[in-house]
């Protein structure tokens, strides 16, 4: 029992940082219907950000976050307003092809700036954790659990509540009604952008503190970001939730009791079902074409 | 028949290239080169004809590699045979998975193909140690006997990729061609004009199935190790991907030339260079997406129409 009980605690903390890196994905999809290939470089350079400014000037991991998010969302509001904005009206394949493209450039630049070590950010509470009966739960993977459900439910109050929000809202629900009303759509979406590479960003900077991190890392990010909002339900924000925690108890119960590697194996047994079965995602909000 | 004149002088060179006593490098790029165009074409006839991306062909391509090999070592049955069952077994998966893909529209497709292909090489990963068996030799791999001299390879690969351009030169000017263009352009006008949309796509994802798990088969006896990681990396797609792109997505031809242009990149640069290749894929796909979509093929016609 206590093994199970484990499992689940374990599998939940792992869904809460599957959450807080991939509400950015569904909120960029929402808005844009862009599917973000280049999503895990940004988590990376997040990650790169705390880790550089860890290593070479000593800053608290937690205190570089901010800088990790504006890093982040200035890159994602550049591209979006260089690359993105180009293609945002052209059939969703080539925004899709045009993100593959800037996920190569990004990656590889990466590998060649950094090399293709694998490194750590190690702190003096790095694997610390606390103990609840034979449960033990680690810090640092605690406060990102935490972390995701605040943003979860930040970007949820901004959409419905602050005047950008409802911008947002408008342009991604008619388009050509939001522009007649008077809201600059190309601005929503470098905005919205920034928005969702912020948050991933602050994602990116937290992993580093309890993940290797390394240039080439993106593309299995990416994969997961995809697999828990489709789970959730493509762009409804509180779908990343569910989807994160969802996946991550599923992966945490199929290590335990199968094996680690086959975990990743039932991850995309599990998407490609819900795509075909129900592809508006388990709670059944999110868009389909 | 006047304007194709030129490829069939291409493939009567190639057959005859031979004669030439070439070094072994030599062989070796040149069935690199065949089996990229072999690739890119075959991936184009569902992806290019349909508009359908699909973003898991690699899955088949790692399918027909270990399918010849496990035939080939533990079967014992010869290389030939072996290929044709590969290609029939790729095909079989493809019809069960194609038929409930191929529902899909845009990214979607595009999501479900590529976690399908990732599904299938972690299976292939971890199936030994998960169930205490020994089929697929986890990342270990697989080696296969060594066999013939690179001419038989050559020769293998150039009937092969030679029958994959003409079925795609077929196609695109059959009835099962305009059918799936019909797709591509306006699905929804395709099905009210009387064509099973469903059956046209799945036939064609299947045919692609069959002729990339050919080609897998010979690469498998051609490389003599094959692993999980190897065959069923993502990075394979991309090519197909980019070099279909590149080349001219949706036509005859494009694939071709863009396989041919990027795989000898890809020999000069990316041997030495890989990171750099990579990026200068990534820019390329940015640049050909953004103001050519057409790819390289689409260029060419727009100046003959310009004249």
């Amino acid at each position: 029992m206590a093994l199970f009980i484990q499992a689940l605690v374990t599998g939940l903390l792992m869904g809460g940082v599957y959450a807080a890196y991939s509400s950015g994905f569904s909120l960029i999809f929402g808005v844009m219907n862009i599917v973000n290939i280049f999503h895990g470089e940004l988590i990376m350079i997040g990650a790169f950000t705390t880790y550089w400014l860890y290593s070479l000037y000593g800053i608290d991991p937690f205190l570089t976050l901010p800088i990790s998010m504006l890093t982040v969302a200035v890159l994602g509001y550049i591209i979006q307003r260089v690359l993105i904005n180009r293609v945002v009206e052209a059939p969703p394949m080539i925004s899709y092809l045009c993100t593959f493209g800037v996920h190569l450039i990004l990656a590889n630049l990466a590998l060649l700036l950094w090399s293709a070590d694998f490194r750590t950010v190690t702190t003096s509470y790095s694997g610390v954790g606390f103990s609840i009966g034979p449960i033990t739960i680690p810090i640092a993977r605690l406060v990102t659990f935490i972390i995701a459900i605040l943003t979860t439910f930040g970007i949820y109050w901004f959409l419905e509540k602050a005047r950008y929000g409802k911008a947002i809202r408008a342009a991604s629900q008619d388009k050509e009604m939001a522009r007649l009303v008077g809201i600059d759509i190309k601005k929503v979406y470098a905005l919205t952008f920034a928005l969702g590479a912020a948050i991933t960003g602050l994602a990116g900077g937290l992993i580093s503190t309890y993940f290797v991190i390394y240039p080439q890392m993106g593309l299995p990010y990416t994969i997961i970001a995809f697999c828990v909002v489709v789970l959730g339900g493509m762009g409804y924000i509180p779908g990343a939730l569910i989807g994160g925690l969802l996946l991550g108890v599923i992966q945490a119960l199929t290590a335990t009791y199968l094996n680690s590697g086959l975990s990743v194996a039932i991850t995309f047994i599990l998407l490609f079902i819900v795509l075909v079965l129900k592809p508006q995602g388990i709670v059944g909000k999110g868009i389909v074409e | 028949m006047k304007k194709y004149g030129v490829w069939i002088i291409v493939f009567v060179c190639l057959v005859f290239l031979p004669l030439l006593k070439l070094e072994g490098y030599y062989y070796r790029t040149l069935c690199g080169i065949l089996l990229w165009v072999g690739l890119a074409s075959a991936w184009n006839i569902t992806s290019g004809f349909t508009g359908y991306i699909d973003f898991g062909a690699v899955g088949y391509f790692g399918i027909g590699n270990y399918a010849t090999a496990l035939l080939m070592t533990k079967a014992g049955i010869p290389f030939f045979a072996a290929l044709v069952i590969s290609g029939l077994i790729s095909t079989f998966i493809a019809v069960f998975i194609g038929r409930y893909t191929m529902k899909l529209r845009g990214v979607y497709f595009g999501i479900a193909t590529l976690a399908f292909a990732e599904a299938v090489k972690q299976i292939v990963l971890e199936f030994d140690r998960t169930f205490k068996v020994t089929v697929f030799e986890g990342s270990h791999g697989i080696t296969l006997p060594i066999a013939h001299d690179e001419a038989f390879f050559y020769y293998t690969f150039l009937v092969v990729v030679a029958g994959i351009v003409l079925t795609a030169f077929m196609i695109d000017r059959n009835k099962f061609g305009y059918a799936l263009k019909a797709i591509k352009e306006a699905e929804g006008s395709a099905e009210l004009a009387g064509i099973n949309t469903g059956r046209y796509k799945v036939s064609a994802y299947a045919l692609t199935a069959f002729l990339i798990g050919i080609l897998g088969g010979i690469n498998a006896y051609w490389l003599t190790y094959i692993s999980p990681l190897d065959v069923f990396s993502v990075i394979h797609t991309i090519h197909m991907i980019i070099m279909a792109l590149f080349g001219g997505i949706g036509t005859v031809f494009g694939p071709v030339i863009g396989a041919f242009v990027l795989s000898i990149a890809n020999e000069v640069i990316g041997a030495k260079f890989l990171y750099t290749y990579l990026l200068m894929l990534g820019v390329i796909l940015l640049l050909v997406v953004i103001f050519l979509p057409q790819g390289f093929i689409g260029l060419l016609s727009l100046r003959r129409f310009k004249k």
